[in-house]
């Protein structure tokens, strides 16, 4: 036998198996958590869903039927889908800038840097800041849905622009080039070549930032505040299932608490499915 | 922009050299010149110098490229032989910090006059790449429309499609299958694609930046063919690192090294008996 | 990349080949020489080995031959390196005749050899050309290895000269010829010294490569509808 091909010394095996415990069991403990979450949830949640638990509103009674989450779920939806509108064309934007036009100018930069910060801003600022300047003033009535909205866009903005901005650097240049160089004024560059290539991403990332946005709380607890009746109005005060389960989990009755657990089932069942199908797109982008 | 041009600045080549009757007659250029189709245009630089940032790489060059004619440009990596041919299009101040000085006259228009269109530059002057660019979300037959659509182009597209993907020497192979994406394509058929795309607005010149550097023998062989018969309808400047490929397709080659045009002349003559000793050290191997 | 450090071993092949073929001009040195003396001595047998030996001239034309056409199709050279390799293929052509020339001096020695000579003038004449001849195919070789246009034009002047002699061995043939008993090695001798005008005729045409090689232009040193 060769010298090329000596076994594999014994020292180096007892090393690769070392390590692969050792990430094993690093691995290991970051799921345990995440399993244990998922358990209890389903534990707990999972007895609350009922076929009312879905079609009637809360009752706010403390004694008797509870009633169901119906106008928290329908209040979630609202406010998010208003939030999305206004925080993805928005972050798209300013991304769309920041990369095509923008690039390294220090204004870019600048804008860049504030985006940062504005990601690691604890949510709870966010409704304060709307509390103050949209509520407290009274501006278009007093808690309202769609001021809770603004506060979510704040809050999605800047993930939207982060993730977006990623995606669209990662278009690679020499479409641009080719597209530049068959004439193509610029904006039609961005439009109509640089947009729908990088759309699979973008999508991805605006559903990511809208799961975010879904499970926040406090933002909504000074904007839109809390009913429990179903409104379709995002002019008034509306109901969400993170408002709903910060309210039903401090009440001393067990259905009520089990109610909670199961709006936070359906809340994260709700993400779970918004972020199934970002994977499915991104995973179909990428056989285009 | 200098209202005079500096003739003695200026190089058009040589008149080829064999003194002795029973030489070959005529240069290939002459050969082919009874067999044009359709008039190109000339393109003439003058004293253009390219500017990245601060450092200049290309050092106040003058030449002319005839009109249905191929012309090489040789010269070792970074000689700055791609700069030249990305400001006759006008791409090069597409590069942040990038700039350009001179003049590039097309016909008679100035390329860099102060009221010049940029994109109506790049329409009439084409570009294909290195490495082959379709535009991936695309299928084949809107890959070679992209050109019409993004310069605002109206008329009968599937028939420029078709006389463009004829042009480029791809409709037998594609023509079942014209909807399918345009980067299902082997490599020398997506940069075939990519020809057709750039002819498919009918511009005057065509730059071609190493279109075969990237592709197999036989692919190089076929694209190499194509430009002998494009340089009947368009002028043709290939920028390329393969000295026998300049060899085979072009009608002039320009030498430069460093920023500077050391030689350029009528193909024959700088392979078989160049004047500067440079040249004859890179054409020979010698050093590059 | 420095500047004359590529292409190694593509240099020393072109230089080996050149060798080689210049290497050919000096076998044509050395068969003139022994021809010549076959001449003087009036050496049948040497004149037969001249003959025999001519088979190394026509080797190594073959060799060289072969050696072109392998740079050419595997290094594809071009430009200085292109002509010398399109002149080289000329030079050993032109050895490949000077040895038959040789060749055919040696033969004419069985015909004439026997009997004493039967002219000195002639036989002067034959052997200042000789030596002029085998002069200017030394300088012929040197002119090329030089790469020197100037020595290699120098060759038509002592070519004038070869050609000078020839008329006046054709002169004093005339002269002789109507002795019928000289009339036959008068022929012979003339045909002798035609061979010797065409082995300066061919030193000639290698200097024109030489000049060809350096300047890219290939022209004749000397007309010959030109009477000098």
């Amino acid at each position: 036998m060769s010298a090329l091909l000596a076994p594999v010394p014994a020292r180096r095996r007892r090393t690769d198996k070392i390590m692969r415990g050792v990430l094993l069991a690093g691995t290991l403990a970051a799921l345990v958590p995440l399993a244990l979450v998922v358990y209890y949830l389903l534990k707990q949640g999972l007895g609350a869903l009922s076929w009312d638990f879905f079609t009637t509103d809360p009752t706010g009674r403390f004694l008797g039927p509870p009633g169901g989450v119906k106008s928290a779920i329908i209040g979630t939806i609202l406010i998010v889908v208003l939030a999305s509108a206004i925080a993805i064309p928005i972050g798209v934007g300013v991304a769309l800038y920041l990369v095509e036009y923008g690039k390294q100018s220090l204004f870019a930069n600048t804008v860049r840097y504030f985006i940062d910060v504005m990601t690691g801003v604890p949510s709870i600022v966010f409704g304060l800041f709307i509390y103050i300047v949209l509520v407290l003033t009274g501006f278009g009535g007093n808690f309202a849905g769609w001021k809770g909205s603004v506060a979510l866009a704040l809050l999605m903005l800047p993930v939207v622009t982060r993730s977006a901005e990623v995606v669209l650097q990662l278009v690679p240049n020499s479409l641009r080039e080719a597209a530049l160089a068959l004439g193509a004024p610029r904006w039609k560059v961005v439009f109509k070549i640089v947009l729908p290539t990088a759309l699979p991403g973008l999508i991805t990332g605006s559903m990511l930032a809208i799961a975010r946005g879904a499970g926040e709380t406090a933002p909504l607890l000074f904007t839109a505040f809390a009913v429990n009746a179903t409104t379709w109005n995002l002019g008034s005060q509306m109901n969400s299932l993170p408002i709903q389960i910060f309210n039903d989990v401090r009440q001393a009755q067990a259905n009520i608490v089990e109610r909670a657990w199961g709006a936070a089932l359906t809340l994260v069942a709700m993400i779970l499915l918004l972020t199934l199908i970002a994977r499915f797109i991104q995973r179909r982008s990428r056989f285009a | 922009m200098s209202a005079e041009p500096r003739e003695d600045a200026v190089r058009a080549p040589q008149p080829v050299r064999s003194p002795q009757p029973g030489a070959i007659a005529g240069s290939r250029a002459e050969r082919s010149a009874r067999e044009v189709i359709s008039e190109g245009r000339s393109v003439e630089v003058r004293d253009l110098k390219a500017f990245y940032g601060d450092a200049l790489a290309v050092k106040g060059i003058s030449l002319r490229y005839a009109a249905n004619q191929v012309t090489a440009m040789i010269g070792p990596s970074g000689c700055g032989k791609s700069t030249v041919v990305r400001c006759i299009n006008r791409m090069h101040e597409e590069i942040p910090g990038a700039r350009a000085e001179g003049t590039v006259m097309l016909d008679d228009a100035d390329v860099y006059g102060s009221d010049v269109d940029v994109v109506s530059v790049r329409r009439q002057i084409g570009m294909v790449f290195q490495k082959p660019n379709p535009f991936p979300t695309m299928s084949i037959f809107d890959n070679v429309a992209a050109g019409l659509r993004l310069s605002g182009r109206k008329g009968d597209v599937k028939e420029r499609v078709e006389q463009s993907l004829r042009g480029a020497g791809l409709w037998d192979e594609v023509k079942d299958r014209l909807a399918q994406p345009g980067i299902g394509l082997s490599g020398g058929q997506q940069q075939r694609l990519c020809i057709a795309r750039t002819i498919a607005v009918e511009p005057e010149v065509i730059i071609m930046d190493e279109p075969a550097s990237a592709l197999d023998p036989i692919s190089t062989l076929k694209i190499e063919e194509l430009v002998a018969e494009l340089k009947l309808r368009y002028t043709i400047i290939i920028v390329t690192h393969n000295m026998q490929q300049a060899a085979r397709v072009a009608d002039n080659t320009a030498f430069m090294l460093d920023g500077e045009l050391v030689e350029f002349d009528d193909t024959n003559t700088i392979f078989t008996n160049p004047s500067d000793s440079r040249t004859e050290d890179y054409v020979t191997g010698k050093f590059g | 990349m420095a500047m004359g450090t590529g292409r190694q071993h593509f240099q020393e092949e072109l230089r080996g080949l050149e060798l080689q073929a210049l290497g050919g001009i000096d076998l044509v040195v050395a068969t003139l020489d022994r021809t010549l003396e076959a001449l003087e001595q009036q050496d049948i047998e040497l004149a037969s080995i001249v003959v025999h030996d001519d088979d190394r001239i026509d080797g190594r034309y073959l060799e060289v031959q072969q050696g072109i056409l392998s740079l050419l199709a595997l290094q594809a050279p071009v430009a200085s390196d292109l002509r010398v390799v399109a002149a080289l293929l000329h030079v050993i052509k032109h050895v490949e005749r000077m040895g038959d020339q040789c060749v055919n001096i040696a033969k004419m020695l069985p015909v004439v050899g026997y009997e004493p000579p039967k002219d000195e003038a002639m036989l002067e004449y034959i052997f200042r050309m000789g030596r002029l001849a085998r002069s200017e195919v030394a300088q012929a070789k040197q002119a090329f290895l030089l790469r020197d246009v100037a020595v290699a034009e120098d060759l038509v002047r002592q070519d004038h000269e070869i050609n000078r002699l020839n008329r006046c061995v054709f002169s004093r043939a005339v002269e002789i010829g109507t002795d019928a008993d000289r009339r036959e090695w008068a022929m012979s001798m003339m045909l002798v010294s035609r061979a010797i005008e065409r082995i300066g005729d061919n030193a000639v045409d290698i200097g024109e490569q030489v000049a060809f090689v350096v300047t890219g232009e290939f022209r004749e040193f000397s007309d010959a509808s030109r009477v000098p």
